[in-house]
């Protein structure tokens, strides 16, 4: 959940999208050679698909390993280390792998390799993968190039998440080589674009070229170099300075004035994670809906993305951000701030809310408890530090705790955990049997548009319930120098450097 | 001697195994849980239970402080929680950068604070008394980060004569190095500089006034030579005792100058996982502190001896 407050500052990212995902510079013709440096805003703990839940592995992860899908900048699913797929049969995916890949440690990247990788993912002591697979039963070798994935229960979601982790194939060889310290130190382990060099922890992790990359001609980089700085001025220092070429986030503050400045490039577009914050609907004063749907109305989703976020994103009305083909641009329940009506539905009561000592988190409390004094509704700040703030919300011993989303390609991944009964995020103790029903309905069909409807309907019914007040969505930025070209912009905030190069 | 050191050795046991305790107690009863941390957005009620039971978190305390000390009397400082890197080679890593920043923040303190300790006391009362005085106070007072801050800001982002943040093995390049260390080392030394200059300052002014000092004096040598000869060895007893714990000290002090620095050293590592709630790790720094306390503090009244032969260890 340290994504959580990360996904904060990026909320606070930039405004004007530069129209779409689409590469810059199309017309020249890319260059090889150079390398690049990118800043983490976090240190990594895992270079082991198997292992990771952070957001910043992913990023790394997404340039040394190979998924069995891919997606494109609209989210669509795209062929990755599988080629062809049928799901047709909703029980059994058959997938017709690309041939002729090689791990970088030359090994056979194959059905056998999907099936070991899986079975990995799915019993490994140490797997996070286990829940992203729970739908998997078993992974059927037809021959080299032809696997079928039997499925326990039809899983509409599925592909989806073989885009991420619990789908980066790596070589068995290599992860047997490596034995306890593969995590630290994954050498050949993947098919993608750089292959691992070496990671001095809080200092560099790098990355070579992969010179056999199956796509051919690709990458144009020698290699991409990742530095740890956990601080987003010192991150901004080092953009100016040229220690780094590419920054993930910056402080909303300083957007303007990179945007200003010809020496650098910012652009971005909408993510698909939300912000705001979590009600405790399992307890007083929150168990009484009226007095969640006043906090709602009372706070004003439009001064937070201004003040806080220095108008970087769009007013967040629900779940389902305007990247994803589920967004509702109707649902708009709650809008602009209406404390006349937030009065009217119940006032005169106290609540917690919690948060971290971020500077941005604490602006953002003040604010919205500024707003909801206006509606007769007394919050008080409670700052913790993020362990414990963490461990309570989790536990629902809270009243109301600001928490955010980094977010998920299909639309599931940003409500089910969050809001059906017993969800593992569902921290507000929310339960609607209808809403149940319409997300167990969206995970398991295979029609989109079915899908859309029961996504639009259980949408409507939480945002109107308020377990959690939406306020904004954020954005996935560029933020380089000049001298970075061929940069594709996708809404996951991963950076995909295979078709990046340097002039 | 021998007999003296081995009494001492062997004392450290039971200090060890209290702090041993008092860091266990600590950690593992601040609220937070590791097992989210780690797990992140990846949470799920399975998943926790899977990594409190990979850790052992699932059993009594009693019996997880049984099971750690049971492995570190064994050499096995157990695996980080967030990265399962071996604890021992975690510390280790980052022992020369540390041990690097220290050494250089300690021989600066040491450099200015002797020679300006020692003006001091001879110019009792002088301008230069109270100069050096001033600095002192300041220097004790400004918390080292903040000095970290400014020299950062004005020598290195606006003077751009010195690198921001970041650290250079000294064996990879001395020159890098040297100038990566100086603005960490002087924001980490400026305290010990002003404690260290008083204490100098006090006990020469004591020593000063001593029968052996007037005799010397009377047998014709030179004020040099009493000065640097005969008084300042006598004067530096105190001295070393202090800087004997601020050896000890070098990991616990450098932990917020580490962190404004950027600077990937021991104390970087504890703060990291503090946060992050890695309890081997946590746990392993601290005893490594504590351990360099106590041989720090031996050593200390080892050159006590030297300095002064009157001193036995029988």
């Amino acid at each position: 959940m340290r994504r959580v407050a990360l996904g904060f500052i990026l909320v606070m990212l930039a405004a004007a999208c530069g129209g779409g995902g689409s590469s810059n510079n199309t017309a020249v013709t890319p260059k090889s050679g150079g390398t690049a440096t990118i800043a983490l805003e976090s240190e990594l703990r895992t270079l082991d698909p198997m292992d990771s839940s952070l957001l910043v592995e992913r990023e790394v992860f997404y340039n040394m390993y190979d998924s069995l899908f891919t997606i494109d900048p609209s989210l669509a699913i795209k062929p990755g280390l599988v080629k062809t797929w049928d799901t047709s049969d909703p029980l059994n995916y058959k997938f017709t792998l690309q041939s002729g890949v090689k791990y970088q440690d030359g090994t056979a990247f194959n059905g056998a390799s999907v099936k070991a990788n899986i079975e990995r993912y799915k019993t490994g002591a140490t797997s996070r993968r286990k829940s992203d697979l729970g739908s998997v039963k078993t992974v059927e070798v037809t021959d080299d190039t032809h696997v079928i994935f039997h499925l326990i229960k039809p899983d509409a979601t599925l592909l989806a998440t073989l885009v991420d982790r619990a789908g980066m194939m790596v070589s068995m060889d290599a992860v047997s080589k490596g034995g306890a310290n593969f995590s630290l130190a994954p050498t050949g382990a993947g098919s993608g674009p750089f292959e691992f060099v070496e990671w001095k922890r809080n200092d560099h992790l790098t990355l070579k070229k992969n010179p056999s990359y199956w796509r051919s001609g690709l990458p144009y980089l020698d290699g991409v170099t990742y530095k740890a700085i956990p601080d987003v001025n010192a991150i901004l220092a080092a953009l100016k300075t040229g220690d780094i070429d590419i920054a993930r986030v910056i402080a909303g503050k300083d957007v303007a004035s990179l945007k200003a400045d010809s020496s650098f490039i910012y652009k971005d577009v909408p993510a698909i994670g939300f912000n705001g914050f979590e009600l405790n609907a399992g307890a007083a004063p929150f168990n009484d809906p009226a007095k969640r749907q006043a906090v709602a109305m009372a706070i004003d989703r439009y001064s937070i993305l201004k003040n806080i976020n220095f108008n970087i994103g769009v007013v967040g009305y629900g779940p389902i951000p305007p990247s994803s083909w589920a967004f509702d641009s109707s649902e708009k329940i709650y809008d602009h701030a209406d404390a006349t009506k937030a009065k009217s539905t119940a006032t005169g009561f106290t609540f917690t809310y919690k948060t971290t000592s971020d500077p941005v988190n604490q602006q953002l409390a003040q604010l919205m408890q500024s707003e909801l004094a206006a509606a007769g509704i007394t919050m008080q700040i409670q700052t913790e530090e993020f362990a414990t703030y963490q461990q309570e919300c989790a536990n629902h011993q809270f009243q109301a705790c600001g928490v955010s989303w980094s977010g998920r390609i299909d639309p599931d991944g940003n409500m089910y955990a969050w809001w059906h009964t017993g969800g593992s995020f569902n921290d507000s103790l929310y339960s609607n049997s209808q809403v149940d029903q319409w997300l167990d309905d969206a995970r398991t069909n295979a029609d989109q548009s079915k899908r859309k409807q029961d996504y639009d309907n259980a949408q409507k019914q939480i945002v109107q319930d308020a377990p959690y007040v939406f306020t904004t969505f954020g954005v996935s930025p560029q933020i380089s120098n000049t001298k970075i070209h061929g940069f594709t912009l996708y809404p996951d905030l991963m950076i995909r450097m295979a078709e990046v190069w340097k002039g | 001697m021998t007999s003296y050191v081995l009494r001492r050795v062997l004392l450290m046991v039971p200090v060890a195994f209290l702090v041993t305790v008092g860091v266990f107690m600590l950690i593992h009863l601040s609220p937070g849980d590791p097992a989210l941390i780690i797990l992140g957005e990846d949470r799920t009620p399975q998943a926790v239970a899977q990594v409190h039971q990979e850790f052992g978190l699932d059993k009594p305390l009693y019996v997880q402080y049984l099971i750690w000390v049971g492995h570190i009397g064994h050499g096995d400082w157990g695996r980080s929680y967030t990265t399962h890197e071996p604890v021992f080679n975690a510390i280790s890593d980052r022992l020369p950068a540390t041990l690097e920043l220290g050494i250089a923040a300690l021989v600066w303190s040491l450099v200015v604070a002797i020679p300006l300790g020692t003006i001091a006391a001879v110019r009792r009362g002088s301008v230069a008394d109270r100069v050096a005085t001033g600095i002192s106070v300041a220097g004790v007072s400004v918390p080292n980060f903040f000095i970290g801050i400014v020299l950062i800001y004005v020598l290195s982002v606006t003077a751009r004569i010195f690198p921001f943040g970041g650290y250079v093995p000294i064996t990879q390049d001395p020159w890098e190095s040297l100038r990566h260390v100086i603005l960490p080392a002087i924001a980490l030394g400026t305290a010990g500089t002003a404690i260290n200059m008083r204490f100098t300052r006090s006990s020469m002014i004591e020593v000063l006034n001593h029968d052996f000092i007037r005799t010397a004096r009377a047998k014709g040598a030179s004020w040099r030579r009493v000065v640097f000869v005969h008084a300042l060895k006598n004067a530096l007893i105190p001295v070393v005792t202090i800087v004997g714990l601020q050896i000890g000290g070098i990991i616990e002090g450098a932990v917020v100058t580490e962190t404004v620095f950027t600077w990937p050293g021991v104390g970087r590592l504890a703060v990291e996982s503090i946060f992050n709630r890695d309890y081997t790790v946590v746990q392993g720094v601290v005893l490594l502190a504590a351990f360099s306390y106590m041989l720090a503090n031996l050593a200390v009244d080892l050159v006590y001896g030297w300095l002064d032969p009157r001193i036995s260890y029988a």
